[in-house]
């Protein structure tokens, strides 16, 4: 068909199967999140609808609740820990416990945790470790009897998810919430969090995540978010919109067909049966909480007991961003890793009958669209600059093109704000709502090529082996308010 | 694609994006304005009930006066949304008053703007209409209404008939268990709580007989149902059904039987029978919730120890050797350590 290299390259097909293959990869994505849009509008409602028989106050007032334990992992926080500790302590629910666990922090954390909340060192001999952990030096449980629901786990370091492991095998209650020592929680999310749990009855509940905010610069006071304010700078300022986008139209979208595959390691819920039966948190990978959800829902599968992953779209949780670009390509990086990670140790769903919609649509689309997005980017920019020395180009119609792919981010977004500002109360003021627009119109531009950086770098140390941890977040904290 | 129709979609998408900004503005000033309005329901509510409630003889408050202010405050037949928020503010407030006031408070009810609206609710269609005017009529104790209710107590929609089998509790108190365990589908653990809640607030003297026959049941939800009522009312005489669920083959059945058994302190003779089903719980789990549950409510029995020291279950194992180290039998817990490592063939062949 072609007599040489040059003959192949000069003839039209590669230009026109380039142009094919991105034209029905974007196609595909419209349609997947035109849909999602419908697909969130309609859980939204419902949850709305549903919540009104299940109140906050009704909860509150029972007695017969499932009890819950909150675990969260800390490693060298010293200079936030007694703060962090008290915010989570705070949180109202009946039947509360909260496990702290200091993964061999080498500053001086657990000196103030001992100082401040009275702790009494407790013999860890007999100490049950149904997953395998590194090991537990000590258990602190405080002298003080406003803090008899704080258990201070003291352990070697072994990572996040080893961390959580560590707390998850000295529960004793029936669910399990993990999240990070510096996640500000509001004060009512245990009791929204186990509405699914309670309300269910033909599916068992395998997860709850609940939506994730960023709060960089907002005011707290007394662990509690005092006053939510946008972020100044434009990097965290862009991610609300990312996040509101993520949580209130993917996740909402994916909840409502049962599709959900991820749940949130800042704040996810879990029935703690379930979670010691697939042998906890992997902690071998970076994108643990991805894993972990992936392979409960395969469990399930397995043992064919109907089940459910279910998203709430409220924000209960409240964190901090990275404020800057080398912090969020860090942390995109090793999102990136953990997605290569996960999906390479459950490559046998793909196409899977046997795990039905998991095998044949939700791991096919996280393949493609979620892990496959960047490199796909990435070769049609390739694309874009190859074919632009090869003079291909129609650059008239490629700038039509452009805006119109352009505009439709931006519909998306635009969609999203609305979606929020309609159902939820958090930023209320036009200023805020034209900050929250500007920063989604400016996103593909001053931010998108940043994160697609992020997730590259991430791949290619896959790629050629190039070993990596979780690396460091550093994190300016969030204001406390003192009066 | 020809360049026009490119500039045609991106015309599109424009003008859908514009679309969005209006509905944004529309959200924020219609929630601002919205606010406004329900704040002054709320004020008028509050000054109606108050004066209602607390009628002053030298000028009373007619119901006429009481219509007429309440259709000043957005009230009227045609906004909807304006009655379901007074009938709302009614619920809420009936909730925290008691007495001859709670009893003006339904009256008044009867006799203001949303005449019969809750009844007209649940003939209609959709299943949330239906629910939320059920919980209206159960919440302001419409009881006239009751019969109309049962019949949704197997309603397909779970809200539905959760609500009606809420209504069954709140009208019929001790009697609705003539129903509820015998419902043709399940109920969910919040329904269970609620319909125990709500019968204990409102029926704190136990009616024995209604529970004796109601332990007749087939159904698990039924049996959870039963039991988590001995737990609340703290059925000492009761407890008997509790501990012949703890080994039912069903999980969710045995789960709930030893979270209620948690609640009782039990003689001497039912703790031998609780020992004895421990032993063959199915489950490892659950042997150690009721391995717990039997530590704290009895003495030390050194064979019932020790018999399951030497069993198959680790984590069992390690559980009782913590009992037993830390109860004045270290020495028992060090034999046992050292037959294991008898166990282990020093000898390489």
């Amino acid at each position: 068909m072609w007599n040489s290299v040059e003959g192949f390259f000069s003839s039209n097909y590669v230009y026109w199967a380039a142009n094919y293959f991105f034209f029905i990869y974007g196609a595909f994505l419209m349609i997947f999140y035109f849909t999602g849009v419908i697909l969130a509008n309609i859980a939204i409602k419902k949850n709305k609808l549903k919540s009104s028989f299940l109140q906050v106050s009704d909860i509150v007032s029972a007695t017969d609740i499932p009890s819950v334990t909150l675990v969260a992992p800390a490693f060298n926080e010293g200079l936030t820990i007694i703060e962090n500790v008290k915010s989570l302590l705070s949180i109202q629910y009946p039947y509360y416990e909260f496990i702290l666990v200091n993964d061999g922090s080498t500053d001086d954390s657990l000196e103030k945790l001992i100082k401040e909340f009275d702790l009494e060192k407790k013999d860890a001999t007999f100490i049950i470790q149904p997953i395998t952990t590194a090991t537990v030096k000590y258990i602190y449980k405080s002298r003080n009897k406003k803090y008899t629901h704080l258990t201070v786990i003291d352990k070697n370091n072994g990572g996040r998810a080893d961390a959580l492991n560590a707390g998850i095998n000295f529960t004793t209650t029936e669910l399990v919430i993990c999240t990070d020592a510096d996640c500000i929680i509001e004060q009512n999310a245990l009791l929204k969090m186990v509405r699914p749990y309670l309300e269910e009855q033909e599916k068992e509940i395998i997860a709850c995540g609940g939506g994730i905010g960023i709060a960089n610069d907002s005011i707290i006071k007394n662990g509690i978010l005092k006053e939510l304010r946008l972020p100044e700078n434009l990097v965290p300022l862009i991610q609300v919109v990312e996040y509101i986008r993520a949580f209130l139209l993917g996740r909402m979208a994916w909840g409502e067909i049962n599709g959900l595959m991820l749940v949130s390691g800042a704040f996810g819920m879990y029935p703690r049966k379930r979670v010691i039966e697939v042998g906890g948190f992997d902690a071998k990978t970076v994108g643990e909480d991805l894993e972990l959800c992936i392979r409960l829902r395969t469990h399930m599968e397995n043992l064919k007991v109907p089940y459910k992953v279910v998203y709430l779209p409220e924000t209960l949780c409240w964190t901090e961003g990275p404020p800057d670009h080398n912090i969020l390509i860090k942390q995109r990086d090793r999102w990136a890793r953990g997605l290569w990670e996960t999906m390479s140790i459950h490559k046998k769903l793909f196409l899977n009958p046997k795990y039905r919609f998991m095998g044949i649509l939700f791991y096919p689309y996280w393949l493609f669209f979620e892990f496959g997005a960047p490199i796909i980017e990435f070769l049609g920019l390739i694309c874009i600059i190859a074919f632009s020395f090869l003079g291909w180009i129609n650059w008239h119609s490629a700038i039509l093109l452009f805006t119109l792919v352009y505009l439709i981010g931006c519909l998306f977004s635009t969609a999203a704000i609305f979606m929020y500002v309609k159902n939820f109360d958090h930023y209320n003021k036009p200023k805020q709502i034209v900050e929250l627009l500007l920063a989604a119109y400016l996103e593909p531009f001053l931010y998108h090529p940043v994160l697609l950086y992020g997730q590259m770098k991430g791949y290619y140390k896959k790629l050629f082996g190039i070993k990596s941890g979780w690396g460091v977040m550093t994190r300016k904290g969030f204001k406390v308010s003192d009066t | 694609m020809s360049e026009e129709k490119f500039i045609f979609l991106i015309e599109v998408v424009a003008v859908l994006i514009v679309a969005v900004w209006i509905s944004i503005a529309s959200s924020l000033i219609y929630r601002k304005r919205r606010l406004k309005v329900l704040k002054y329901i709320e004020e008028t509510f509050a000054d109606i009930v108050s004066r209602y409630l607390y009628n002053d003889i030298q000028n009373p408050l007619t119901l006429i006066e009481i219509q007429r202010t309440l259709r000043k405050a957005g009230i009227k037949s045609h906004k909807k949304a304006n009655i379901q928020y007074l009938i709302n503010l009614m619920i809420r407030t009936q909730r925290t008053i008691l007495g001859t006031n709670h009893k003006k408070l339904k009256m008044l009810y009867a006799q203001i703007p949303p005449y019969r609206v809750s009844i007209s609710k649940i003939t209609g269609f959709g299943w949330y209409r239906k629910a939320q005017g059920i919980r209206e009529i159960y919440e302001m104790d419409q009881s006239q209404y009751r019969h109309n209710i049962l019949r949704f107590r197997n309603h397909r929609n779970v809200y539905v008939r959760r609500e009606a089998q809420i209504a069954l509790v709140v009208f019929l108190g001790w009697e609705s268990l003539r129903f509820l365990p015998y419902l043709k589908r399940e109920i969910s653990l919040w329904q269970q709580i609620k319909i125990v809640e709500k019968l204990y607030d409102l029926y704190p003297t136990p009616e024995l007989p209604w529970l004796k026959k109601a332990y007749k049941t087939d159904k698990l939800f039924g049996k959870q149902l039963l039991m988590r009522g001995i737990r609340k009312y703290k059925l000492q005489a009761e407890v008997n059904f509790i501990i012949e669920n703890l080994n039912h083959p069903n999980y969710e059945v045995r789960e709930t039987a030893i979270y209620c058994i948690q609640t009782f302190v039990i003689s001497d003779e039912w703790m031998v029978e609780v020992k004895e089903i421990f032993s063959i719980l199915p489950d490892a789990t659950q042997q150690m919730q009721l391995l717990k549950y039997i530590f704290n409510n009895s003495e030390i029995d050194l064979d019932f120890y020790l018999k399951h020291l030497y069993a198959n279950n680790d984590d069992l194992k390690l559980k009782i050797a913590e009992i037993l180290w830390n109860n004045g039998y270290k020495e028992k817990v060090q034999e046992f350590y050292y037959q294991q490592y008898a166990k282990i063939n020093p000898y390489v062949e």
